[in-house]
């Protein structure tokens, strides 16, 4: 029998008792398992949080990522007050341990799907090689808009283009608000399916915001907002 | 790869007509800054350098200027003397001694009869121009050398001579001849032999060496107080220094003017630098100003990508790295575009200089290029400090 010290390097992500500034008498006097309350995600687990319309999905993705500070309690990553974290440090985070899908997508409309991607593959020493951008257009079936204009793609292509770019880095969490918005179920099982390969090839965890309950990953977490 | 991508996002285009004129603003600054840096190491390259020395003049006899108020009265204190030898202008000084007895000269052989009333000076041997052999006198010698100004030859030989149907006088000739030299003593006349053995166009006086001036004085001087000295010379750098005509002229002295006449182009010279300079720096100041707001107004413009980049997780530091690799090579080149004109104008100038016989350097000077470097360093801090400033004001 072995004995093995492990270090934890792996991020956990801890919430003490957070609620936004902006919302506050609204998310006090309704229930919720994330607002007010103390939450740990320890890495590898696969969590869903579900929440209707209004009940702060966005802002729970965007305080986690340190997008807005207006909210009351600690967000810790391991054991790092994000309010504290400095500019450098933070950059960091978001190139080796935290990746991110926005519900807006956020490319830059006037460079290339391909350019998109490439960018967010060379911010750090890259993790794939560039031919995995390929592979993972021809999954998810956008190969013909690589080397269009981000601006000119429709909203399914500029979602799949995000993905794609989410996962060309390193990342123990990957945060998802609702990835997939604007696909159809066909398209919306083959980027799960490789979101999924790509957090087990991580040994990483997400988090993930979503409207309705759904089966496209086997949570290991079920939270309502 | 990944600065491709931040070129393709982070556009300089807006203000393309405001750097144009930046670069060029701060072109001609540093050509007016860097010209004057070289134009000082030319002049001072003209005044103190070997080649150039005997075209300046370094050796000053000093004495107070005579006036209808001081007539008898021009000696030199020794308060005078010391307050002279304190002045950063002045090397060295050096007292001209003069005899404190009554001499007389005359031709020793009647080939050419001649007599006339004499004084001695003497000054220390490294105040002279004359380097002769004969130069010396001890209880031994056989005659005493003299120095006398060429300009007596050439009074001689040019104006009297010719007026008075006398042949002319070589300098091989005059030292050729033996003078007999009478000193007035009140027992009677003591004879001695002189021989000329130099010209002077330093010192217009009749010199004879130290040693036997101190002991001529000693031996047959008179009255001691009345022979305190009228005249020093001064060796210094520079004889056009405006300070020292400056200082001359306070304390009612005077020297050759032909030689203090270089301090007047000097002062010319050093308001032409001066004027250089302040444009130079004034036009370097608006210059930066320029690519500081250039550097704000590219960072503005792309503010939103800016912030999605940092969202995605570039760091400050990068966007700074880009940045700085975008701004400061222009910088670079202007200052070594400037320093390649000024050495084509150096190396102009050292070709109009040769052919009217001043000798300047041919290569740009280390100055010049030491200036350039700090103006870099300048522009350097200025980049980087901005880029930072309006970076982190982004966030």
């Amino acid at each position: 029998m072995f004995f093995n010290i492990i270090v934890p390097l792996y991020m956990t992500i801890s919430l003490n008792n957070i609620v936004p500034v902006p919302l506050k008498e609204k998310f006090l006097q309704r229930g919720s398992d994330v607002w007010n309350t103390e939450i740990t995600f320890l890495k590898g687990e696969w969590v869903k949080i579900k929440a209707p319309s209004g009940t702060g999905k966005t802002t729970l993705v965007h305080t986690l990522y340190k997008l807005r500070n207006d909210y009351d309690g600690n967000v810790r990553w391991n054991d790092k007050t994000l309010r504290t974290i400095g500019d450098d440090e933070l950059a960091l985070l978001r190139q080796q341990n935290v990746s991110v899908i926005f519900q807006d997508l956020r490319l830059f409309p006037n460079l290339s799907a391909r350019e998109n991607i490439e960018l967010k593959r060379v911010l750090q020493s890259p993790f794939y090689e560039s031919n995995r951008i390929d592979e993972m257009a021809a999954r998810l079936q956008v190969t013909h808009v690589l080397n269009q204009r981000a601006g000119l793609c429709s909203y399914g292509e500029q979602q799949r283009i995000a993905i794609i770019r989410a996962l060309m880095q390193p990342f123990d969490w990957l945060l998802m608000d609702e990835p997939f918005s604007h696909l159809d179920i066909n398209n919306t099982e083959k980027a799960a399916s490789l979101i999924a390969e790509e957090c087990q090839k991580r040994n990483a965890g997400f988090i993930l915001t979503d409207l309705d309950e759904d089966t496209h990953f086997e949570y290991t977490r079920y939270l309502n907002l | 790869m990944l600065n491709n991508l931040l070129k393709k996002l982070i556009k300089a285009s807006t203000g393309r007509s405001r750097f144009i004129l930046a670069i060029v603003g701060l072109s001609v600054a540093l050509l007016l800054i860097l010209a004057a840096v070289q134009i000082q190491v030319n002049y001072n390259d003209l005044l103190n350098s070997k080649t150039n020395q005997d075209s300046v003049a370094n050796f000053l006899v000093i004495n107070k200027a005579v006036t209808s108020s001081n007539v008898g009265a021009t000696t030199l204190s020794n308060a005078d003397i010391d307050d002279l030898k304190k002045q950063p202008f002045v090397d060295a000084i050096g007292v001209l001694t003069p005899s404190r007895f009554k001499v007389s000269a005359q031709g020793a052989s009647d080939r050419i009869p001649f007599y006339t009333d004499l004084f001695f000076e003497s000054v220390p041997d490294e105040f002279l121009d004359v380097n002769n052999k004969n130069w010396k006198w001890g209880d031994q010698s056989t005659f005493i050398p003299l120095i006398i100004p060429n300009m007596f030859l050439d009074m001689y030989n040019f104006g009297f001579a010719t007026s008075q149907n006398l042949p002319q006088l070589s300098q091989e000739l005059v030292m050729s001849l033996p003078i007999q030299v009478n000193i007035k003593t009140p027992l009677g006349n003591v004879n001695y032999y002189g021989k000329v053995v130099g010209f002077s166009d330093r010192i217009s006086s009749v010199l004879v060496p130290q040693s036997f001036m101190d002991w001529a004085n000693n031996k047959y001087g008179n009255d001691a107080d009345k022979a305190r000295p009228s005249r020093v010379v001064i060796r210094t750098k520079d004889a056009g220094n405006p300070r020292l005509t400056n200082y001359l002229h306070e304390h009612g002295l005077t020297t050759d003017t032909d030689k203090t006449r270089f301090s007047k182009y000097r002062q010319i010279v050093t308001g032409v630098v001066n004027v250089s300079w302040v444009t130079g720096a004034v036009m370097l100041l608006f210059a930066l100003l320029i690519f500081t707001l250039f550097i704000q107004l590219t960072i503005a413009t792309c503010q939103e990508e800016i912030a999605l980049l940092v969202t995605l997780g570039t760091a400050p530091k990068q966007l700074q790295r880009f940045l700085m690799k975008q701004f400061f090579p222009p910088n670079i080149v202007i200052v070594l575009v400037v320093l390649a004109i000024i050495s084509l104008l150096q190396f102009l100038l050292k070709r109009i200089l040769d052919a009217q016989h001043f000798y300047v350097n041919g290569i740009i000077s280390l100055y010049t290029i030491i200036a350039g470097i700090i103006i870099l360093i300048v522009l350097w801090l200025v980049n980087y400090y901005t880029i930072r400033k309006y970076i982190y004001l982004q966030r």
